[in-house]
């Protein structure tokens, strides 16, 4: 249909229409001029049709007032009104789901093909009893293990830090660091192989055994962080011992038009700058296609301790991805690619040549190395890349159910770089790192989901990896080829007007691995199978709309990875020298979780408990004894297994004073023993406590959701501590003060969000247990941000959201 | 229905273009066997000691642990048995030998004189020891001077200070690429 045809039929619309007048006339030539001319813009023509109708009960025909008509591809929701009328102006031509719901009856659901004004009657089936409305219902309400969400404020102050230290505004989760530049998230207690990390619905894969590899995120990526705290092997797979992060970019936009945000930070401490922007768009002609574009560049220089600088703790970064989507009602299919890459700076007074220097560093009051402020990058250091592809597509099986089908491929590559250059000049000269790795992933999923059928909604899945790691210079972990595979099914009971909710589900994995290692110059390739089912219960109970409780059941596996089945040699960031062991079997986990959620207008509180029960748990035990090298003597750990139990709570209460004052209490205290010897396990987190006041302020015309707040960190020693197994004792515990405050200012339409937050506000001098550098520094101090957020519109279309406001 | 094939098209060029873009999957057997690029290990150091004044024979004291650091202990470690009062000119020599043929490491140390030090600290046993060469600025100690004194036993630790850009002349600054306690001696 040619635009001149379809303008024309629209005004016979609004000609035998009675509310003709003036502004529409104006407005219908205005768009006939657009078109006569051809303007590239002419998004607003194609979208000022009308879908309009009434709700009437399928019986006896009478209007059913305050039904909700909900449009999913333009996510929006309206009311008819007392005479069962609705009405949504506005929309663009193209295809869309609707969907009707009435108190108590099914809702209904139509795929329409807008090309004109129409007129969409829905008869819904009326019963008798009453429920309530749930268009949109809050999709983790019912989950017996609810994911744990960043709020908007607390994604907003995570910008500019990495993804570890972002998540650890989640109660329960905390990081393990090496500096300030590397950090891994910990959740309750345990981290690397033992999170699942899922970037944008993909398990991240890339060397996370090391305890000095971060996760390789661009944390502006993300739309939305969450973590399930919790053993979660049956949906996710392997590794999910502890818990499973959820890194999700925002869906890509649904609205016609080219949009965008642009997110400025600047932190004080290492002068360190980030530009983040990210553009969307949607064409109007084709509200099928969508895109995004997205790109980060970060630097950061030497950053300093209250007492001095960190010699060579800069940090380089630039990322960047891009999406393309087709999205029809029925069906849909997307595209993504992103590529990380960042050089780290390592903290040069942390790379000691043996025991004896690592015992002069830490009995130094100072740093044996100091520097002054620049953002130059010199050895020790890391350079990783971390690719992306990801192409997914969903096929909706009649009303039955959602079928998904995901396909991506991962690479990294990580290269650390020494201290120092080879004293051979021609190999100095080649600068080559001293180790790399490359790591090569491919992964797939079919997952199908069914609608509820006699009280139950599911789904049912089978999963494949596909991974193969080379390296390069110092030997510490060999080559290897992986292959996996995975089947699912998770099945959730729950009658309508229950209060109940029960879960179940179960899985079945096998690995297959096989290594490659040259050995006095023969190669040798052994081959390893693994297998695990899994199992999960779990039960969810609401007594009202304040008050639930979940509990559940759950287990979760991991095989040993290729560093404790194989390293053997001198770790030089852990002055040890560790032995692997190629006999291990699987890490296996039975995990408890229990759950209390308040939540009222004044009071609201979180109870997390849970016990983690670790069978065959791989840890480095002291061997007691000591390898002579030419450096010296070093300690000799081997990886072993034992039992080990990981209990703890999470706790978070909330009171409102009144509109404008909050208190907020955190608390995180965890247990950990090593049943098999009898001892504490070695670098646990000690418990932490926050205690915060807020202070928001009344909305007035020039300012919104404007706050201020001052949070008390309390982090205690850990005293809970294996003996002889640490080259120094924990430190002792600390109380930092920070602060923060926001608004948003609007402008022209838009809302600027600005926000300054301090960390440590009082410079205090302080080290932390779960940071491998407190051996030779304290930790920086005093360290102020501003972030500064701003929403844009490149190309408007008219949209049904604006005739709304 | 023009524009839905342009869609397509697009679609698909981003599925090319993002397949493209990926790196090469990497083959995992590489022959030959990957290259100890660092490949700055120390194996050996030999200590040589050579009387002054020419009456005494040569003695000589070695360290080795072929496969470098970790797995297999070392297979030599000597003592040193000087005699009592005499003055020794000792030369040390460092060799990697997981190399055919041994590198020398020796050469590479003088060569960056400026960033090296050896450093002697003689325990229990009457033994002083000066090092007699230099970067000029300050000594090195590949060469260096042992004087034995009266007969006894104890040990001398031999270290190798890397101080890049911050040599003193001391052994404060740096770190340690090389430290072997030998048991010493003076007979």
């Amino acid at each position: 249909m040619s635009y001149r045809n379809s303008a024309i039929h629209q005004f016979n619309i609004y000609f035998f229409n009675s509310a003709f007048h003036m502004q529409q006339l104006t407005h219908i030539l205005g768009c006939i001029l657009l078109f006569l001319v051809s303007s590239p813009v002419v998004a607003q023509n194609d979208c000022s049709y009308e879908l309009s109708g009434y709700v009437l009960d399928a019986h006896n025909k009478k209007p059913l007032p305050n039904s909700k008509v909900h449009i999913r591809e333009l996510d929006i929701t309206v009311t008819a009104n007392s005479k069962g009328f609705y009405s949504i102006p506005g929309m663009c031509k193209g295809e869309y789901l609707v969907f009707c719901k009435h108190i108590g009856c099914d809702a209904i659901k139509d795929t329409i093909e807008l090309t004109q004004s129409t007129v969409l009657n829905f008869y819904p089936e009326h019963h008798l009893e009453i429920g309530p409305v749930e268009v949109e219902a809050n999709k983790d309400a019912d989950l017996t293990q609810k994911p744990e969400r960043m709020s908007e404020r607390e994604l907003n102050e995570s910008r500019g830090l990495s993804l570890g230290e972002g998540l650890s505004k989640i109660n329960g989760v905390s990081q393990l660091s090496a500096g300030n530049n590397i950090s891994k998230p910990v959740i309750h207690g345990m981290h690397s192989n033992r999170i699942l990390i899922l970037n944008n619905g993909v398990r991240q894969e890339g060397q996370q055994w090391g305890n000095e590899h971060a996760p390789e995120i661009d944390p502006f990526i993300a739309g939305d962080l969450a973590v399930i705290k919790g053993a979660n092997s049956v949906r996710y797979g392997p590794d999910a011992i502890a818990g499973v992060i959820l890194v999700n970019p925002k869906e890509l936009k649904k609205t016609p038009g080219i949009s965008g945000e642009l997110n400025l930070v600047g932190l004080s401490n290492g002068q360190q700058g980030n530009v983040s922007a990210t553009v969307d768009g949607n064409l109007s002609k084709l509200p099928a296609l969508r895109w995004r574009a997205q790109g980060t560049l970060k630097r950061g220089g030497n950053v300093h301790a209250p007492d001095y600088f960190l010699k060579n703790t800069g940090i380089f970064e630039y990322n960047f991805s891009g999406a393309v989507g087709w999205f029809k009602p029925n069906y849909g299919i997307d595209v993504f690619y992103s590529q990380f890459n960042t050089e780290i700076g390592v903290f040069s007074a942390s790379h000691f040549g043996n025991l004896t220097d690592l015992q002069t560093a830490f009995e130094a009051e100072r740093p044996l190395e100091e520097a002054d402020f620049t953002y130059a990058i010199n050895r020790p250091r890391q350079e990783i890349e971390h690719e992306l592809f990801k192409a997914q597509g969903y096929l909706f099986t009649g009303d039955k159910g959602k079928l998904t089908f995901t396909y991506a491929r991962q690479f990294n590559r990580r290269r650390e770089f020494d201290k120092d250059v080879p004293l051979n000049d021609s190999l100095a000269a080649l600068n080559l790192p001293a180790l790399s790795f490359n790591l090569t992933t491919h992964t797939g999923e079919i997952a199908w989901q069914h609608n509820r059928v006699n009280n139950f909604k599911g789904s049912i899945g089978v999963s494949g990896i596909h991974q193969g790691n080379t390296y390069r210079g110092r030997f510490f972990i060999p080559n290897f080829r992986k292959l996996g595979g995975g089947v699912y099914w998770i099945e959730q009971w729950k009658p309508k007007g229950s209060k109940l909710a029960l879960e179940a589900g179960a899985r079945f994995d096998y690995i297959y691995q096989r290594i490659y290692m040259w050995v006095d110059e023969e190669i040798y390739s052994p081959e390893q199978h693994f297998m695990n089912g899994n199992g999960s219960f779990g039960a969810s109970y609401a007594f009202n709309k304040k008050f639930s409780v979940r509990g559940n059941v759950g287990t979760a596996w991991r095989p040993p990875n290729v560093a404790e089945l194989y390293s053997d040699g001198l770790h030089h960031g852990a002055a040890g020298i560790e032995i692997g062991n190629s006999a291990l079997k699987t890490e296996q986990a039975l995990n408890f979780t229990a759950s209390l959620e308040y939540d009222s207008d004044r009071l609201r509180f979180l109870v997390d408990g849970y016990y983690n029960i670790v069978n065959n748990f791989i840890y480095l035990r002291p061997t007691l004894e000591t390898l002579l090298t030419i450096k010296g003597a070093y300690p000799v750990f081997a990886y072993s297994q034992a039992n080990a139990h990981l209990r703890g709570t999470d706790i978070t209460v909330g009171y409102e004073l009144t509109d404008n004052w909050n208190f907020t209490s955190k608390a995180s205290i965890l247990r950990a023993w090593n049943f098999s010897q009898n001892d504490h396990l070695i670098w646990m987190p000690a418990d932490r406590f926050e205690n915060s006041v807020e202070y928001r302020f009344n909305k007035n015309s020039k300012l919104t959701n404007a706050f201020i707040s001052m949070t008390v960190v309390t982090v205690l020693e850990q005293t809970r501590v294996p003996e002889n197994t640490d080259f120094a004792p924990p430190p002792e515990g600390y109380t930092i003060l920070n602060a923060s405050m926001g608004m948003d200012i609007p402008v022209k339409n838009q809302l600027i969000t600005v926000g300054l937050t301090a960390n440590n506000l009082l410079n205090a001098r302080y080290r932390d247990y779960m940071n491998r550098f407190r051996y030779f520094t304290d930790v920086m101090g005093t360290n102020i941000a501003l972030r500064v957020k701003v929403p844009f519109e490149l190309v408007k279309a008219k949209s049904i959201h604006e005739i709304h406001n | 229905m023009k524009t839905q094939v342009k869609a397509i098209a697009v679609l698909g060029l981003a599925l090319v273009a993002g397949l493209s873009s990926c790196k090469k999957d990497e083959d995992l057997v590489p022959t030959p066997p990957p290259t100890e690029n660092e490949g700055e290990v120390i194996t050996t150091m030999t200590l040589t000691f050579v009387d002054d004044a020419g009456v005494q024979p040569t003695v000589t004291a070695t360290f080795r642990d072929p496969d470098g650091e970790g797995g297999l202990a070392p297979d030599i470690f000597d003592t040193i048995r000087l005699q009592n009062n005499t003055v020794y000119n000792c030369s040390i020599t460092l060799t990697n030998e997981t190399l055919t043929p041994a590198e020398d490491i020796t050469a590479e140390v003088l060569a960056e004189a400026v960033d090296h030090i050896f450093c002697f600290s003689p325990s229990g046993a009457d033994v002083s020891i000066v090092r007699t060469d230099s970067d000029g600025t300050f000594e090195i100690g590949i060469e260096s001077q042992w004087t034995a004194g009266a007969a006894g036993n104890g040990t001398t630790t031999v270290s190798l200070k890397h101080q890049p850009g911050t040599k003193d002349g001391t052994c404060v600054p740096g770190e340690t690429d090389i430290e072997v306690n030998f048991v010493t001696e003076v007979q």
